[in-house]
């Protein structure tokens, strides 16, 4: 692991002691650096072929909002170095070109998507995100430098538990319908989804379980028919969370919600147990679920049918799902070049509702074309593989499960999200990690990454072995 | 063509350029890692973390690797010996079979515990999980891959 794991310091300094005799070593991190060098290097370009677009001249614009965004990014790197901690080097600048790319979108979009009044300045799309995006980045450093011990997520599963239903509750009763989904919960001037911090909070609870319960649940002892079942009462909570998916769907409309749910937590029970007959279950439950919520709700059946045939009503229920069809057309293979895309398209510049937020993908893949199309999904893939390394080498089954939790969150709400901007699956009102517009799924990713990084730290030993008079107290004590 | 239609175009070119560049980068070091880790993998299924251990053998602290099949007692014949006064001559065996590792007991005066509970029979474990021989605790961890 010599590339990924950074030498120590070579010749300590003044500083470097200084920092020594607090218990910080910083320790360098090359690979990192020249991973976020080369993003940096890759979003200015980028920059400059944006604002010349826009101008119709070879000019750099107004580069303020990059060279801010560049900036927290080597300022994070240099708390990484400073602190010391042997985190994965490969999360930070993968997250960070993501955000990147969503900056550059965002500034290209019209700024009056999105809008917030600061007493005699209105900010725009653009440098909301910024904002938004240095808080998340902020998160992340934090809890990748704080998190050095996995007890209060451990020790406390229930606890979590109740909390993440209690969020749920509160969006069910309190909660802002927009679109026809309940989603935000407004509390004064800020409005959040309480569903984005739900998946993170669902993650650590069903770690902690299936941690404690998984030698039960991976072995059989109730037939049903043909396939062998665990004992019964240990199914509970399968039913549980299909229960939950499906109030969600139902009293909250959030079809991506539910799926994204269910399907983190089929996986987690197959990792835990590597037992078939979960997955197949889970299936069953799943396809029995949906093809009653297709006939019983009228949202559910929209949703299908648009992605049955969007032809059906190409000016009103369609709509978006056509043009997002013609945006990847347009793109072709090199793309038609940031600035140069969307506008052409359909007469007035964003038109395409719900651009910044569930169309991000395909506004993307118009103007990078397919090559940086799939640079994007390469990019989620990159995650996949370190959160999964991360898992593979986690110290204990906790742990594991937990990275691998946490991964899946955000791969399957990538895979979701950028499905149904291909029509792939139907849409759902999912967004794409780190590239969509919007606090609250920004932070709750940051979350993530922030304790993936943490995770990835195995310099934590287990406790040192006790001092010799710790060892005379504790005898006769211990039994 | 005119000189702006071109140099835009370049530009453009450049940045998937780069891009692509980032990610060869990327790619060249994950696979090192992962050639890396290969290289150290197989070594051994698992190791036994030595919580606490008054005695001080096994010292505390101190980690064991272990095989597919680890006696665990006072005997010296035992793989690992633990040298307790609570401890029986043939206590325990750890055995990994397939894919999981199992405990069992050996009819030892003061029994084996996991996680706080006596055993009885044969019982799966997971990496993490504490077991207790006399007033010796060990912890079950994966093997460090790097």
């Amino acid at each position: 692991m010599s590339v990924i794991v950074g030498v120590p310091v070579e010749r300590p300094g003044a500083i470097t002691s200084t920092l020594r005799r607090w218990g910080i070593r910083p320790r360098l991190r090359n690979l990192e650096l020249l991973l976020l060098l080369l993003a940096a290097a890759a979003l200015t370009v980028g920059w400059i072929s944006l604002a010349s677009q826009q101008a119709g001249r070879v000019t750099t614009g107004d580069p303020s909002v990059l060279m801010v965004y560049v900036g927290v990014l080597l300022v994070i790197h240099a708390a990484f170095v400073i602190t010391g901690r042997r985190t994965d080097q490969v999360l930070l600048p993968v997250t960070g070109l993501l955000g990147g790319l969503s900056l550059l979108l965002m500034a290209r979009l019209p700024q009056g998507l999105a809008t917030q009044d600061l007493g005699s300045i209105t900010l725009g799309l653009a440098p909301l995100q910024l904002f938004w995006l240095g808080l998340a980045l902020a998160v992340l450093a934090v809890l990748a430098i704080v998190v050095r011990n996995d007890d209060w997520l451990r020790a406390y599963k229930y606890t979590w538990a109740a909390v993440g239903i209690g969020l749920l509750l509160l969006v069910f009763v309190l909660g802002d319908p927009t679109n026809g989904a309940r989603l935000s919960l407004r509390i004064g001037p800020i409005a959040g989804q309480p569903s984005e911090l739900l998946k993170v909070i669902l993650v650590v609870f069903l770690a902690g379980y299936l941690a404690e319960n998984r030698t039960l649940l991976a072995r059989a002892s109730t037939r049903l028919g043909p396939i062998s079942v665990p004992p019964l009462p240990y199914l509970l909570p399968m039913l549980g969370m299909w229960g939950i998916a499906l109030a969600v769907v139902i009293v909250q409309r959030d079809l991506g919600a539910a799926l994204l749910f269910f399907s983190v937590f089929l996986t987690l029970v197959y990792v835990a147990t590597r037992r078939r007959a979960y997955v197949i279950l889970g299936l069953a439950l799943f396809l029995a679920g949906a093809t009653a919520l297709y006939f019983l709700f009228g949202h559910v059946r929209t949703r299908v049918d648009i992605w049955l045939d969007p032809y059906v009503d190409p000016l009103g229920s369609g709509y978006q799902v056509i043009h997002a069809l013609y945006s990847f057309g347009r793109g072709g293979i090199l793309g038609t070049g940031l600035g140069a895309g969307l506008p052409a398209v359909s007469g007035t510049p964003g038109d395409l509702p719900a651009i910044h937020t569930d169309f991000v993908f395909a506004a993307l893949a118009e103007e990078l074309g397919m090559l940086g199309a799939l640079a994007i999904l390469a990019l989620y893939g990159v995650i996949a593989e370190r959160g999964l390394r991360i898992a593979v080498q986690a110290a204990d089954d906790f742990r594991a499960l937990l990275a691998v939790g946490l991964t899946m969150v955000i791969v399957i709400q990538a895979a979701l999200i950028m499905g149904g901007n291909l029509k792939l699956v139907p849409l759902t009102g999912i967004t794409l990690p780190f590239v969509s517009y919007g606090g609250s799924s920004l932070l709750a990713n940051a979350i993530i990454v922030g304790l993936l990084l943490a995770l990835s730290d195995r310099g934590v030993e287990p406790p040192p072995p006790p001092s010799p008079r710790r060892r005379f107290l504790s005898r006769g004590g211990s039994r | 063509m005119d000189y702006f239609t071109l140099t835009i175009w370049l530009v453009r070119i450049g940045f998937v350029i780069c891009l692509y560049l980032f990610f060869f980068v990327l790619l060249r070091a994950l696979w090192r890692d992962l050639r890396a880790t290969v290289a150290a993998s197989g070594r051994s299924l698992g190791r036994l973390v030595v919580v606490a251990s008054p005695e001080g053998m096994p010292q505390a602290g101190s980690s064991i690797p272990l095989d597919a099949i680890t006696s665990l007692g006072r005997d010296v014949n035992n793989s690992i010996t633990v040298d307790d006064a609570f401890v029986s001559a043939e206590h325990a065996v750890l055995t990994f079979r397939g894919r999981a590792w199992y405990l069992e007991d050996r009819g030892s005066t003061n029994g084996t515990y996991l996680n706080g509970q006596r055993i009885q029979g044969v019982v799966p474990l997971g990496y993490g999980d504490e077991l207790q021989l006399g007033q010796v605790r060990l912890r079950l961890e994966r093997e460090r891959t790097s």
